[in-house]
């Protein structure tokens, strides 16, 4: 298909309704979170689902076609989306790889590497993690000691990184480590494309607070980093940080406030159906509260098309990614207290329905307090809309 | 495409310019201003010397005019040009000159018998200085009215406003200069509610504006204001809400024409957001002045009263209930 002809495809409804269509045919029911007999993929099962959702231009939207992208633009990425978010869907076993990894390798590698770790993302032979945070640094990030030092044309890591989401089933690590001195602080950090299958890389998994292991703390004891998979200008690490992180806040997972919203229609479609519950939905004081859960979505859907078009109409995010990531952060938060407060009032025992209810708004409600934390903490964000959108001096 | 978005920032500069040299000006005196600048005629059809623009333009004129605090009721004026065009054209044309001063009463609804008007309307802002008014009729529909007719009184009454005192208008069987069908009165009001939302916000970016300048100037404990967290992160947070208000009224303006009864989603969160939004800016904004915020002189309150009444019009708390009904609508389909 040339450039023209996609334009051609996107610029009509059907571009929607294909996926749309397919995605409601193909997504197996009991992976839907709203399901009564819900039983999330296994990796191997997610997997295969991801490459195909790849395949059928549901990842990669955006990426160049000689990378196995599909050649389109963030617009055709953003309707793609809203698709994915209307479907409780489950989450993105690679993500990183996908929306931190991917379009930073496209911003700062060199060809041969782009071709060589892009479609491995896409066809998900290769999961990434983000190697970042460490126990002495996290929102202080310039504070970072993970090390990597010269051996001849290659690199060694030595140090450690902690709460690496996802690092115990991915394959390459998007590792910032410091490879000049403590001194220079953020001068002095380099990125690279760590194997994570090695002798010198060891993963713990960590438990968090909704009972799963999902993030880790990861070791490098000498572990080795090939000349080729070096990322971008030694020292030069900080800055495509910052940019990994402004892509993060502001494109990553654009499907969110769709999501969000089925979320919300999860809840009253769950509520309607049960006597007790269903009084709550005529009481004034929830009433108001649903009502304003519907804001808080349209205001994050209104950030997102705004960085869509900003980003299209060749604008960069900047700092602007804290506006949506601060928004939707704490607007989940209340809705899953919401939520939770409103399906735990069903009468005992609950249907199967309501019963599915509670089981995914429990999970939510605690799964949501990362959300105020990971990719920058609330105060982080607040400190980038003064600093940068406010502008705001320093003043001594 | 890009014309009009030139156009439109061609507007809202002028705005701004006219909002400027309107200081010090009264009612009239701001009337002739603004219509000598074209600013009166933005949505009324080019028949009545009028721009023909859609909503979303006339928000950065009405955003202007509030942070300058202009005394002049500048959505009634926008949108009567645009009700009076093909029903009145001449009192239209006026009114987009500058040279007629019409204002709208929301509170309350007239009795009409055998074509004549009585009872009592209010809340009309600037209902003194005005000579024509927009006020609803029992039933449905609305009426316009010469204030200078027999039979017509008006008085000011309370209210939190300044320069724009509000009046209450009584009538005994008074002439109607024109009766206004339920669609067109529903649409006036739902429009006027947007573009208040506009004046809202522009008013709290001004007063936001107004606060970083102060805490960037003002030092205690050895250092400027500004260099304290708390103060920058409480700042963020107005930005934020700003931004999000901003984001949500903007869409609401530019699909305004598809929902001329104002009971869709994007209007009322719209209303939802900027109500919430626009007084806490503003409120904060004189908070971070300390003392001097609550002074007559410094003027914050100024701004906070328009905002405040700007923001129990949008009543966030209907909003919200219209919005969970629209929902069960959607929903259900
Ligand atoms: C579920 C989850 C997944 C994660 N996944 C990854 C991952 O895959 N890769 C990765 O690299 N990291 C990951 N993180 C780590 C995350 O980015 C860090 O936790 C975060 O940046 C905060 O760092 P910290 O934990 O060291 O907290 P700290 O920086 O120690 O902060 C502690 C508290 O102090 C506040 N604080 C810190 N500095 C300031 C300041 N200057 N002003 C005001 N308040 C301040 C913080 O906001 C926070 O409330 C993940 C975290 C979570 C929860």
């Amino acid at each position: 298909m040339s450039a023209a002809e996609s334009v051609a495809v996107v610029g009509t409804p059907d571009y929607r309704t294909r996926h749309r269509t397919w995605l409601a045919a193909n997504l197996p029911p009991h992976w839907r979170a709203d399901a009564v007999d819900y039983r999330p993929p296994s990796l191997d099962e997610a997997k295969a689902w991801e490459a195909e959702l790849h395949r059928q231009g549901l990842w990669g939207i955006a990426w160049p076609r000689e990378y196995g992208g599909h050649g389109l633009s963030l617009r055709e990425h953003l309707i793609a989306n809203q698709e994915i978010g209307r479907l409780p869907m489950p989450e993105s076993q690679n993500s990183i790889g996908k929306e931190l990894a991917g379009p930073i390798i496209l911003a700062i590698a060199t060809e041969e590497q782009k071709r060589r770790y892009l479609p491995a993302i896409l066809e998900m032979r290769e999961i990434w993690c983000q190697g970042f945070s460490e126990p002495e640094a996290g929102s202080d990030l310039a504070g970072l000691r993970t090390r990597a030092t010269r051996d001849g044309a290659a690199w060694r890591v030595n140090g450690q990184k902690v709460w690496t989401s996802g690092a115990h089933r991915a394959q390459r690590c998007l590792l910032l480590a410091r490879t000049g001195s403590m001194e220079a602080r953020h001068g002095g950090l380099s990125l690279f494309a760590l194997r994570m299958d090695q002798p010198g890389v060891t993963v713990r998994p960590l438990r968090q607070i909704t009972g799963e292991a999902e993030y880790c703390e990861v070791f490098f004891d000498d572990a080795l980093v090939e000349p080729e998979d070096a990322l971008g200008e030694p020292e030069a690490g900080w800055q495509a940080a910052v940019r990994v992180l402004e892509v993060e806040r502001g494109t990553n997972r654009m499907y969110r406030a769709w999501r969000f919203e089925q979320e919300l229609r999860h809840l009253v479609t769950a509520c309607r159906n049960e006597p007790a519950l269903a009084r709550l939905l005529e009481d004034g004081h929830y009433r108001q509260r649903i009502a304003q859960v519907q804001v808080d979505v349209e205001v994050l859907k209104r950030m997102v098309e705004q960085v869509v078009d900003d980003l299209v109409g060749g604008q960069p995010i900047g700092g602007r990614g804290s506006l949506s990531k601060q928004h939707w952060s704490e607007a989940h938060q209340r809705f899953a207290a919401l939520a939770l407060e409103m399906v735990e009032q069903a009468s005992y025992p609950p249907s199967p329905e309501v019963a599915a209810a509670q089981r995914r708004f429990r999970k939510l409600y605690l799964q949501a307090r990362a959300e105020t934390i990971y990719a920058g903490t609330t105060q982080i964000q607040l400190g980038i809309i003064a600093d940068r959108i406010l502008k705001l001096p320093r003043g001594a | 495409m890009s014309d009009g978005f030139e156009a439109a920032a061609e507007i809202a500069r002028t705005a701004r310019r006219a909002a400027e040299a309107c200081a010090g000006l009264d009612a009239a005196a701001t009337a002739r201003r603004l219509g000598g600048d074209g600013l009166l005629g933005v949505l009324a059809p080019e028949a009545v010397g009028g721009l023909a623009l859609p909503l979303s333009v006339a928000a950065p004129v009405v955003a202007a005019a509030e942070a300058a605090l202009l005394p002049f009721p500048l959505v009634e004026a926008l949108l009567g040009a645009r009700l009076l065009a093909g029903r009145q054209d001449d009192l239209a044309a006026a009114i987009v000159a500058g040279e007629a001063i019409c204002t709208a009463a929301p509170a309350g609804a007239l009795r009409s018998e055998g074509g004549r008007l009585s009872g009592t309307v209010g809340h009309a802002p600037l209902g003194t200085a005005a000579r024509w008014l927009f006020a609803a009729v029992d039933g449905g529909g609305a009426a316009l009215l010469d204030l200078h007719a027999n039979g017509v009184s008006v008085v000011e009454e309370p209210g939190l406003e300044l320069e724009r005192p509000l009046a209450h208008v009584a009538l005994q069987d008074a002439p109607a200069a024109l009766m206004l069908d339920g669609a067109a009165w529903t649409t006036f009001q739902a429009d006027a509610l947007l573009l208040r939302a506009a004046g809202a916000l522009g008013a709290a970016e001004h007063c936001m504006q107004r606060a970083i300048a102060h805490i960037t100037d003002r030092k205690q404990f050895g250092r400027a204001l500004v260099s304290f967290q708390g103060l920058r992160f409480e700042l963020a947070r107005h930005k934020l809400a700003l931004e999000g208000a901003r984001g949500t009224l903007g869409h609401a303006l530019s699909v305004a024409g598809q929902d001329p009864c104002g009971q869709d989603v994007a209007r009322l969160v719209a209303r939802v957001t900027v109500a919430e939004a626009a007084p806490a800016i503003v409120e904060g904004a004189i908070q971070l002045h300390g003392g001097m915020g609550f002074t007559w002189d410094l003027g914050l309150h100024r701004h906070l009263r328009r905002v405040k009444a700007a923001a129990l019009a949008l009543d966030a708390v209907a909003a919200r209930g219209a919005l969970v009904e629209r929902l069960d609508q959607l929903w259900a389909a």
